[in-house]
């Protein structure tokens, strides 16, 4: 009996334990499970997922491409940047119970929202080609830069961003192959802590990536 | 530290109002006026059954500092997150899909967070820190757009209290009235120093030989003492920096010091007093120059020598036939 798991939430698929919950009785094989079957923490799909074995046999060792040297001037932010590094200083204004700073920085944030000029390509396969080239290249390669500094912050804002952004990949891969049917009876809902994405009819209890309670998970809603 | 209430835990269950010995909380909405609030009380924390008031810190120690490497990789990432959030709001706006819409705002607004989650660990956290400010300060540069909210960013810049300055990266950097202070002890020490040396001097001329001893060692504590105060106070720097520190002190010294006390001397009729300052005032002068002199030569590699004439005070790099300022023979001259 061989086990899987799941590489954006971490549940292990158990082939001598099933899962019930979804109808599969123990003892089922991972081939034996149906293709439509999810992770029943976070909705991935199988192909997320990987054999144990496997994982414990060829740990992520592969060389990365050394990182360029170190420029001392902090690259210029685009619009779009100085928008997130603004909306968050909102939330840290927000946390410490700054109501005036908070409404402040989010004045920033919306006036740098309002800059962004739309891209030349807007379609799924622009935004898959740099979530590939994140998984594939980046996040490797800022994990092992912040690994040497032992930075524990950054590290665990790639745990979660790595994760969430493998949830996207798979979401997105399942919206170009399936389309409006993914999500024409279901809802879709928002970590508002990770940006871990949902698709299905309630929330998990916990984020399965960051592991807020679900109160922190907003719905985002059909406009007609 | 003063009180603050998550509304959104509070359960009305209002013990903060019965415990609070001022009166700090309003009856009516439950928030907490800070200036009645005592500073670290706390009683309303730990009365309330809901947990939602806690104690919110007056001043913020500053973040670790960032490695360059860390916060370029970071921002690369940001970058490619920001540019899915773009193309994706992009979908949101321009498809006819309402599915594809609703698909489209979710993935906008996931890669909204991880790129805020990836700039907050590239250091700029905490909304005091000296990488926000800087931030802040960098958007007021150059020309600005008229529809700008430069307003907003001026009140931040006015309104956030900078974080202090004492802890984690600036723990060797002091600031406020200790620096004041061991600079103030650091003079203390330093004239306990000369003092003691000139008391053990005189003990030696009238044979007390022991109170001289106890001079000479009291005299050496008081220097490691002014050296240490000093250093804490961060004011020993490199040796180019500090050599023109020398050349300013002693120019100071030789040109405005002197020259007004021995007017003051002259006008008093205190001929020694005179003498010690002439003395002084030439002697610094001579200073100035050869630490100048140091500082353009630093990269230098021959061994200089260096004589000191032990009444008045001058340098020289030989051994005059007689001193130039006050005229005791060179052989007086004590070499370096």
């Amino acid at each position: 009996m061989k086990k899987y798991e799941c590489s954006v939430c971490g549940y292990v698929y158990d082939e001598a334990v099933g899962d019930p919950d979804a109808g599969i009785p123990p003892g089922t094989p991972w081939g034996d499970l149906p293709d439509d079957w999810r992770c029943p923490l976070c909705g991935a799909v199988k192909d997320d997922f990987q054999a144990q074995e496997e994982n414990h046999a060829a740990p992520a060792t592969e060389p990365v491409a050394e990182s360029g040297p170190v420029d001392d001037d902090v690259r210029e932010l685009s619009v779009g940047e100085l928008s997130a590094l603004c909306s968050n200083l909102s939330k840290a204004c927000a946390k410490q119970y700054l109501k005036e700073e908070s409404g402040l920085f989010d004045r920033l944030a919306t006036y740098y929202a309002g800059q962004v000029q739309p891209p030349e390509e807007k379609d799924w396969s622009a935004i898959m080609a740099l979530i590939e080239q994140d998984l594939g290249s980046s996040f490797p390669s800022v994990n092992r830069v912040a690994g040497d500094q032992a930075d524990r912050g950054a590290l665990r804002a790639l745990v979660w961003g790595e994760k969430v952004t493998r949830i996207l990949k798979s979401l997105v891969n399942r919206y170009k192959t399936s389309g409006d049917a993914m999500l024409e009876n279901t809802n879709v809902y928002v970590c508002e802590i990770c940006g871990f994405v949902y698709v299905g009819d309630a929330p998990p209890a916990v984020c399965p990536v960051c592991k807020v309670p679900n109160t922190k998970i907003t719905q985002v809603q059909r406009r007609a | 530290m003063h009180a603050v209430r998550n509304s959104s835990l509070c359960t009305k269950d209002c013990l903060c109002l019965f415990v609070c010995p001022t009166g700090a909380t309003d009856t009516e909405t439950g928030q907490i006026d800070a200036s009645k609030c005592l500073d670290g009380c706390r009683a309303c924390v730990d009365a309330c059954p809901s947990h939602a008031i806690s104690l919110a810190p007056d001043d913020y120690p500053p973040p670790r500092e960032k490695a360059t490497e860390v916060v370029q990789a970071l921002h690369a990432l940001a970058a490619s997150k920001a540019a899915q959030e773009r193309i994706a709001n992009a979908i949101a706006e321009t498809s006819d899909n309402p599915v594809e819409r609703q698909f489209a705002r979710a993935i906008a607004h996931s890669s909204r967070l991880s790129t805020e989650d990836l700039l907050r660990e590239a250091g700029y956290m905490l909304p005091q820190s000296v990488n926000v400010r800087a931030f802040l300060q960098s958007l007021l540069n150059g020309t600005v757009a008229d529809d700008f909210p430069k307003d907003a960013v001026e009140r931040l810049l006015s309104t956030l209290k900078p974080t202090k300055s004492t802890m984690r990266e600036d723990k060797n950097m002091t600031t406020g009235k200790t620096l004041d202070n061991l600079m103030e002890a650091f003079a203390g020490e330093s004239q306990a120093n000369r003092k003691y040396l000139a008391y053990a001097e005189k003990a030696e001329k009238e044979g007390h030989l022991n109170a001289a001893k106890l001079f000479r060692a009291a005299s050496d504590a008081e220097t490691t003492h002014a050296l240490k105060h000093f250093e804490v106070a961060g004011k020993v720097a490199a040796t180019a920096d500090n050599l023109k520190d020398a050349v300013a002190g002693e120019t100071h010294e030789y040109k405005d010091m002197y020259p007004d006390f021995i007017k003051v001397a002259e006008e008093e009729g205190n001929k020694a007093a005179v003498r010690s300052f002439t003395y002084a005032m030439k002697a610094e002068e001579v200073h100035a120059g050869l630490y100048q002199e140091a500082l353009d030569a630093m990269d230098a590699t021959d061994e200089v020598f260096y004589y000191r004439c032990p009444v008045c005070g001058n340098i020289e790099k030989f051994v005059p036939e007689k001193c130039s300022i006050c005229g005791v023979p060179g052989t007086k001259f004590i070499k370096y």
